[in-house]
């Protein structure tokens, strides 16, 4: 059977990167002692895939993964056992049988739903951060230097910027909603809102993610986010 | 005693300015935590995390120290040079990963020492912690600093850094130490009288009460200063491995570190008598674990931890005597569940083959062989009693079974080399890559692989080598090219040379004497770091400390010792004798071998034969 699941990740695994997680992932269900398929040959690994990645640094409130076993096993057994098995940081919101027919999560993704907390290096007016927020969400363009393979580009991420909105500012922080596409293709990075955001307001700053939902489509049983 | 924690937020701004924050967040599963306990004890380990967290004797200390009922004992490892320079910067302190706490808010901080290199980074952790680094200008105010490890068969180069030095096994001293550190506590004892009570421990060496002599710059002889004090303090062994504990629960990390997998340690000491190797000499004798311990031990290892991997760690498991009898039974037992087992080393010998087909059933790790030198009269003189027959038949029947890799591991520089001894390492080469191309390409795999790993020899204390010169540096980079030259032409071949520029250290620190502690204080000071990662090793800033100090490297490094002059590490009693080191010494001259110890004594712990030979 296939099992699909969401799991958070807070603040004190927020530093591990992807691959992190996916070996944290596979531990944790050999510690579960679940019933996993693997994959036959020499190298025989847990069919174990997720929708997307989350970048190193980041939290999350719900990263969403399938995993296939070769037994039956309530979904909720399967949610208890591995939250029993999991480190701090980690735990399972979600889990349900996937029905035979859905497709892949990777291929089902759609959007992701980003809190952003800017914290700028000097005082800035909050209206200019408002301004700037609805600049971006214009009809022109918005250009970024992006990292490419082949060095670093110029692009537009305007499409790829489905809403964006400022929820709370002070003249040091701003706390910015964005929901941006995502498909296995590629997608908004939250780096390069910020990073244009940055840009309208000729100031420089860090800031912290948080994903609080992934979208997606082809299944009543998961977030949709529109 | 201050008990201050390192606030979240502090800790926060320092993890953003690293680029590897998940070396100091601690959590791990498996993690210790403790509510209430009297006595703390920081491990310590002078790399960075993902190093010291592969450390199974660090595993071991962890479990048996915190298994002691009120001691709470937490790990630290040497900050990376920009968690380092956060820190100077914020002017906070290093910190345990459990609780977050400074160094000196512990009671005894142990570090340790694998390996010469990371000396500098035993100042780095003191420094950030705001511990004095000699000894003697810390009172009863600071936490006890103690070291152990295999370098310490060598204490004297950094023993005026710490107050008491752990000789040998630690399970039962470094237990015994705390007990003793505790009570002194409670009765507020002064710590010249702590450190008495602690040299009567089995295996302690208070480097304090022993005072080097030198005449025309050169050691003669040690003063003792307290007539209570052991005259040799004798390493310490655990008589009962298989009684003795193990690692518990052990720590599953949020980030790949070296050795990423659980280890069951089959037997501690090696029987062979590798005339160049240290470890060989100083964890004698051979003791072993039973295989239905080692087989509960990895079942257990591998529930709480969720590895995928097992090693069978020795330092020659397969000379372990019920290998034949494990290994079936822990593939078996192990695939089950799609764990792989590993060998962290093979003996080449006829029964290799079905194990190694056992092997492939799972998954297939890389294949390593150590001849360690290219001809049969240099083999003897290490007496490393591998013949090329063996090898070749051992690598043939690993390339049947489907392996297409082999790494080879030789050192150069070794006494009585000549270059007929390097060309040698390139003619094994080409037999290896012969063995592989004269299969039937049906019967053989893709993109062949002969790996040729080339270190350069240190001459190390407690060896039959240890009168020896080191090869200059430039005699090395000239062997290297020959066999550079010498591989050409050889299918597959690719060749790996260790850099010599850090060998050369390693070999001073190896044999050096308390005068190089000012030297590594000085080299510390002018930045020196990481000294085993190339990139951060600064051979300019350690000439001029060993210049600002009146001493040079060649002096440590390619002096030939004369046979009865007085040694350094004399002081200390690693249990084999010196008469046996020479007689090995004047065997190797002889090239002639001595042969594995199972098969008859060959007398190594002279008169103390019978205490700890036959336990």
């Amino acid at each position: 059977m296939r099992i699909i699941a969401a799991f958070e990740k807070t603040k004190e695994l927020s530093y591990t990167s992807h691959l992190d997680v996916q070996r944290t992932l596979q531990r944790t269900f050999r510690r579960a002692a679940l019933p996993l398929a693997y994959s036959k040959g020499f190298n025989p690994h847990p069919k174990l895939s997720f929708a997307t990645a989350l970048a190193t640094g980041y939290t999350s409130a719900g990263e969403w993964f399938e995993v296939e076993l070769d037994q039956d096993l309530e979904p909720t057994a399967f949610k208890d056992r591995v939250n029993a098995a999991l480190p701090n940081g980690m735990r399972i919101v979600e889990s349900f049988e996937a029905d035979d027919g859905i497709d892949t999560l990777s291929k089902l993704i759609r959007a992701a739903h980003y809190e952003l907390t800017v914290h700028f290096d000097t005082p800035v007016s909050p209206d200019a951060v408002f301004e700037a927020v609805r600049s971006i969400m214009g009809p022109d363009p918005v250009i970024v230097e992006k990292k490419t393979k082949s060095g670093v580009r110029p692009a537009d991420i305007r499409p790829d910027i489905l809403e964006a909105s400022v929820k709370e500012c002070s003249d040091s922080t701003a706390i910015i909603d964005v929901v941006g596409s995502l498909t296995a293709a590629g997608g908004l990075r939250a780096e390069t809102f910020v990073r244009a955001l940055l840009d309208r307001l000729h100031l420089n700053g860090y800031f912290t993610a948080h994903r609080i939902s992934l979208g997606f489509e082809g299944s009543d049983r998961l977030p949709r986010l529109s | 005693m201050r008990k201050e924690t390192l606030d979240p937020v502090v800790l926060d701004k320092l993890l953003s300015r690293v680029e590897k924050p998940a070396r100091y967040i601690g959590n791990e599963w498996n993690m210790i935590s403790k509510k209430s306990f009297d006595f703390r004890f920081a491990l310590c380990f002078p790399d960075v995390y993902e190093i010291g967290m592969s450390h199974q004797g660090s595993r071991i200390l962890y479990h048996v120290l915190n298994a002691m009922e009120g001691v709470y004992c937490e790990r630290c490892y040497a900050p990376w040079t920009d968690m380092e320079r956060a820190l100077t910067e914020a002017g906070e302190r290093l910190f345990t990963l459990e609780t977050k706490s400074p160094l000196a808010d512990f009671d005894v901080v142990g570090f340790s020492l694998l390996y010469e290199m990371c000396y500098t980074n035993v100042l780095t952790m003191l420094k950030l912690s705001g511990i004095p680094f000699l000894a003697a200008d810390r009172d009863e105010s600071y936490p006890l600093i103690v070291a152990g490890g295999p370098c310490t068969c060598n204490p004297e180069p950094i023993a005026d850094l710490f107050d008491a030095i752990l000789l040998g096994d630690g399970e039962e001293m470094d237990c015994e130490l705390v007990e003793t550190v505790r009570a002194a506590k409670r009765e507020g004892l002064d710590k010249p009288s702590l450190l008495k009570r602690l040299s009567e421990i089995e295996g302690v060496y208070v480097p304090s009460f022993y005072r080097p002599v030198y005449e025309d710059g050169r050691y003669v002889c040690t003063e003792r200063l307290w007539e209570g004090a052991p005259a040799h303090p004798k390493r310490r062994i655990v008589r009962d491995l298989d009684a003795t504990p193990y690692v518990g629960n052990q720590l599953v990390p949020h980030i790949q570190i070296v050795h990423d997998r659980v280890a069951v340690e089959v037997m501690r000491g090696c029987s062979r008598g590798c005339r160049f190797c240290q470890a060989g000499y100083i964890y004698r004798p051979v003791r072993e674990r039973r295989k239905e311990t080692l087989l509960s031990q990895a079942r257990e290892l591998v529930r709480c931890t969720g590895y995928d991997e097992v090693s069978l760690l020795s330092l020659s498991t397969g000379d372990y005597s019920e290998l034949h009898e494990l290994l079936p039974r822990i593939i078996d037992d192990m695939s089950e569940q799609k764990v792989s087992v590993s060998l962290p080393s093979l003996r080449i010998d006829s029964l290799l083959k079905d194990d190694l087909e056992k092997m492939q059933t799972v998954r297939k790790g890389g294949l390593t062989f150590a001849p360690e030198a290219g001809t049969q009269r240099m083999r003897d003189v290490i007496n490393k009693n591998v013949t090329e027959e063996d090898l070749l038949r051992a690598v043939t029947d690993a390339f049947t079974a489907g392996w297409c890799g082999v790494k080879l591991y030789f050192m150069i520089g070794l006494p009585t080399e000549t270059d007929e001894d390097i060309v040698g390492i390139a003619e094994l080469a080409r037999k290896v890559s012969g063995c592989f191309y004269r299969l039937p390409k049906e019967k053989r795999g893709a993109g062949f692989r002969v790996t040729v790993s080339v270190s350069t020899f240190v001459p190390k204390p407690w060896t039959a080598f240890q009168w020896c010169p080191q090869n200059t540096q430039e005699e090395i980079r000239r062997k290297q090219q020959l066999l550079k030259t010498a591989l050409k032409g050889v299918r597959g071949a690719e060749l790996h040379c260790h850099p010599s520029v850090l060998s050369v250290l390693e070999a001073v620190f190896s044999r050096g004497d308390r005068r190089l502690t000012n030297v590594l204080i000085n080299a510390f000071e002018r930045g020196c770091r990481f000294d085993s990662w190339a990139e951060h090793f600064k051979p300019d800033e350690w000439a001029e400390a060993f210049a600002a100090n009146g001493l040079t490297m060649d002096e440590y490094a390619y002096r030939e010792r004369d046979l009865d002059e007085p040694l350094p590490w004399e002081t200390v009693d690693v249990l084999t004798t010196v008469a046996y080191l020479k007689r090995e010494w004047k065997r190797a001259t002889e090239a002639r071998t001595t042969k594995d110890c199972r098969e008859g004594c060959n007398g190594c712990f002279g008169e103390r034969c019978e205490d700890y030979c036959r336990i």
